[in-house]
């Protein structure tokens, strides 16, 4: 039983860092269609949206972040293997999941939010500042979810 | 920690010293001049407008070189230096002589040449390209290409394209047509081209059935060059002889440009960058009223410029009048924002700007910001390691190039972040992640470490998470206080205690009382709390209705009001980000490290791949995790501490000044040459 409860440590890694990258995926591609679309007017205007279409990208990072985690703590790479019942296993895969879900639907909204400041930074680029905040409100919810994933991951004892 | 006083001015100027006076004004470069309404136009007033014209048409001058040279041009310099550079230092003087020097005109029409040079070069070039491929498929034709060109007294030609699968066709009723007195030539543009060239070749007495003929298949006739003549393999050659020359032209041209715009870039910007001084300047004057014999100009002037500004204008003394209004700005005025602060205080200031400035006479958040965005960048970012590599680079930066205004104040607050960053990063145990635990060979450095660690957010996160939360608690009450103190400044008395008052009461109440449940205070703590909180919560009840009419009305919003407890909740959970940001700075650099350790075992290329995995893996993670933090750092303070005692909503000060795009206008030398 004990390589079942690897293997479902092992999902809880995969749906984190799948989810999560997909939805960043996903955000980062609206937000990059937004930009190309700005830049056909604008070139020069390169950096501002690169900056903008990168924002959505972190919760693809967070998902892979919490799937190392996972995975460091069951031992499969770096370390010692640990012995984790099927009990531990699946507390491991729950604790992922809320960096998979909020990652996935934060990424494309972020991105949404992030493809409308690109076009606001296309009229008015001295407002970049404030075109930055608004993708950072819905990214706070990936961050929420990451937080909650690390301290579920963390308080699972082997 | 404030906005600066301003005081209107106007000044009833004679119109002999108006130019001068205003010129003065820019170079001040600390007034801003207010739109006065106009009353119809007069001489004077023509004058100006005149004047500005002639301004924008050298203006227009510059821009179509600058412009027209911009591709040619090179100034040497790299692309970190022209994004971090000054602009080259000149004075007013030197760009007045710049201009009485320089014949503008000449270089525009120069520039004109060439570029009408080219656009005709590249309109032949064009064509030469057409009549190539045309040479290109009548390969073989055996007579010569005047023949079709020119034709003879009796023999005509027409050219053109016809599907391929109609030349059938086109042979037979050719050949009814024309007899023996035409002949049919096909060209090849291609084994599977669609349309092939035909060529046909009659006598003039039999040109109506051939045109018959003709329009019996789809044929697109096409003009055949005038100029072709003899064999096509001559003719090939004298195309491409032609080419070679337009193109050592265009070439020659294009060289010529480049050197006209490495002799006069420099000089037009200048000019450019004059003659916009000299607009606005123009564009102050418009502004103001004018009379035959006085103009009258309205500014706003800081208060702690008021001195230099009367003594600058003392020198025409005889010739204008200064009128201050006093006292400050009336109601119907909208004077504008200027901030000041402490010296350390500046690097926070754009973000204030970036916010939305204080309105005139408004509190301005830079000060009470600061602490916090200097601890929160630290805590967010929270690795020693990537504080001292960020720290360096903006050293190094500064060292190379001289770096001003509002650059140099992100610098600033760059460095400021990074130098914080290293004290958590210190305290956290965090270096590059765990890279002093993770490799062998940095052993020795373990108890220098661990000498300095206080807390342990990787073991034990909770810890770290109540400091956060505990920020989060002083942040926001911080916000309470300020909005109360400023309500108290105005006179608000019933806002003060109701709104802040009653939600610090509930909120430290609570807190309190929370301390007292969790076992860390007494019982008196606990009584204190609880009387305190239900202070406020009677505070909110009795207040928090009074707009409304009727008592009912006035309980039900007091009552509801209440529920805006779980706003300040959400605000303080949201500070755990500064958990989540400083963990996932150190989680990011501890996978770089596990998997430059994993590679290292591979052998021959292992210890490469190790060195390109640790280095773009921090650099990656530094850029990202350092906007990340400067990022969540800026909302906290925009959306949780902002939003208790700031709005925002002030016009910027726009003072007359040398606004230029390409140098920067000394005044202090000016100075010295009245």
């Amino acid at each position: 039983m004990e390589l079942l409860g690897i293997m479902l440590a092992v999902l809880g890694a995969a749906l984190a860092a799948g989810f999560a990258g997909s939805g960043s995926a996903i955000g980062v591609g609206i937000a990059g269609e937004a930009g190309a679309g700005v830049m056909t007017e604008d070139p020069g205007k390169f950096g501002l949206v690169l900056l903008l279409q990168a924002l959505p990208g972190t919760q693809g990072i967070y998902g892979l972040l919490t799937a190392f985690f996972a995975i460091l703590k069951v031992g499969i790479i770096g370390g010692e293997p640990v012995s984790v019942n099927v009990w531990q296993g699946l507390g491991v895969m729950f604790a992922c999941l809320p960096i998979a879900i909020a990652g996935y639907y934060s990424g494309i909204a972020q991105g949404k939010t992030s493809a409308a400041c690109i076009q606001l930074i296309s009229k008015r680029p001295e407002e970049t500042g404030k075109a930055v905040i608004l993708p950072a409100m819905v990214e706070t919810y990936a961050v929420l979810a990451l937080l909650m994933s690390i301290i579920l991951l963390n308080s699972i004892s082997f | 920690m404030a906005v600066l006083k301003v005081k209107k001015a106007t000044v009833y100027a004679h119109q002999t010293v108006t130019e001068d006076i205003v010129a003065e004004l820019q170079r001040l470069s600390n007034c801003e001049v207010l739109s006065l309404e106009q009353q119809g136009s007069d001489a004077r007033k023509e004058q100006i407008a005149r004047r500005t014209k002639e301004i924008e048409d050298s203006s227009a001058d510059a821009r179509f070189l600058l412009r027209f040279f911009e591709p040619y041009y090179e100034d040497g310099r790299g692309v970190l230096e022209r994004l971090l550079s000054d602009k080259p230092p000149v004075t007013l003087k030197e760009l007045e002589d710049l201009l009485r020097k320089t014949d503008i005109n000449e270089i525009v029409e120069q520039a004109r040449k060439i570029e009408r040079r080219l656009v005709e070069l590249r309109a032949t070039l064009s064509y030469l390209d057409a009549k190539q491929s045309i040479l290109e498929t009548l390969e073989g034709f055996p007579y010569d290409l005047s023949l079709i060109s020119q034709g003879t007294k009796n023999i005509t030609s027409i050219f053109g394209n016809i599907p391929t699968e109609q030349t059938e066709r086109l042979k037979l009723a050719f050949e009814n047509a024309s007899g023996d007195r035409g002949e049919l030539f096909f060209g090849f543009a291609g084994e599977k081209a669609a349309q092939v060239p035909v060529v046909m070749i009659f006598d003039k007495s039999v040109s109506a059935d051939v045109v018959e003929a003709a329009s019996s298949v789809t044929l697109s006739r096409v003009d055949f060059p005038k100029d072709l003549e003899g064999t096509v393999e001559d003719a090939k050659k004298l195309v491409v002889e032609e080419r070679k020359k337009l193109l050592e032209e265009e070439t020659n041209l294009k060289e010529r440009a480049k050197g006209l715009s490495a002799q006069w870039v420099p000089t037009i910007q200048r000019l450019f960058d004059y003659h916009e001084i000299l607009r606005k300047r123009y564009e102050a004057l418009l502004q103001g009223q004018t009379t035959r014999e006085v103009s009258i100009i309205k500014l706003w002037v800081p208060e702690n410029v008021l001195e230099t500004f009367k003594n600058t204008l003392k020198r025409y003394e005889d010739l204008i009048e200064v009128a201050l209004e006093d006292p400050d700005p009336a109601a119907g005025d909208d004077p504008p924002t200027m901030l000041e602060n402490p010296k350390w205080a500046l690097p926070f200031e754009p973000l204030t700007r970036l916010y939305g400035l204080p309105p005139y006479g408004g509190m301005d958040p830079t000060v009470p910001m600061a602490p916090f965005m200097f601890v929160f960048l630290g805590m967010c970012l929270g690795d020693g390691g990537y504080g001292i590599v960020l720290s360096m680079l903006i050293l190094w930066l500064s060292s190379r190039y001289k770096i001003t205004g509002d650059k140099r104040n992100f610098f600033n607050l760059l460095f400021l972040g990074s130098v914080s960053t290293i004290f958590f990063g210190a305290i956290t145990g965090s270096w590059l992640g765990d890279m002093i635990d993770a490799f062998g060979s940095l052993a020795f450095l373990r108890s220098l470490k661990n000498s300095v660690v206080l807390l342990q957010p990787m073991e034990n996160p909770l810890n770290f998470l109540g400091i956060s939360l505990a920020l989060g608690v002083i942040q926001v009450i911080f916000g309470l206080f300020l909005a109360l103190w400023e309500n108290l400044r105005k006179g608000n008395y019933i806002a003060a205690f109701g709104d802040q008052g009653g939600w610090i009461a509930l909120i430290t109440g609570l807190l309190i009382f929370g301390g007292f449940s969790a076992g860390f205070l007494g019982q008196a703590a606990g009584f204190a709390g609880k009387v305190l909180s239900l202070f406020g919560v009677v505070l909110l009840v009795t207040t928090q209705g009074r707009e409304k009419s009727g008592i009912v009305s006035k309980a039900l919003s007091g009552i509801l009001s209440l529920y805006n407890i779980t706003s300040y909740l959400g605000d303080v959970l949201s500070y755990s980000r500064l958990l989540a940001l400083g963990l996932a700075t150190s989680a990011v650099a501890m996978i770089i490290n596990t998997l430059t350790g994993l590679v290292v075992g591979i052998p021959y290329v292992g210890v490469v791949l190790a060195v390109i995995i640790f280095l773009g893996g921090h650099v990656f993670s530094i850029a990202v995790n350092t906007l990340g933090a400067f990022i969540h750092s800026l909302r906290l303070q925009y959306v949780e501490f902002f939003s208790k005692f700031y709005s925002g909503g002030g016009r910027a000060f726009e003072p007359l000044a040398y606004d230029t795009k390409y140098v920067q206008v000394l005044t202090a030398e000016a100075e010295n040459t009245p």
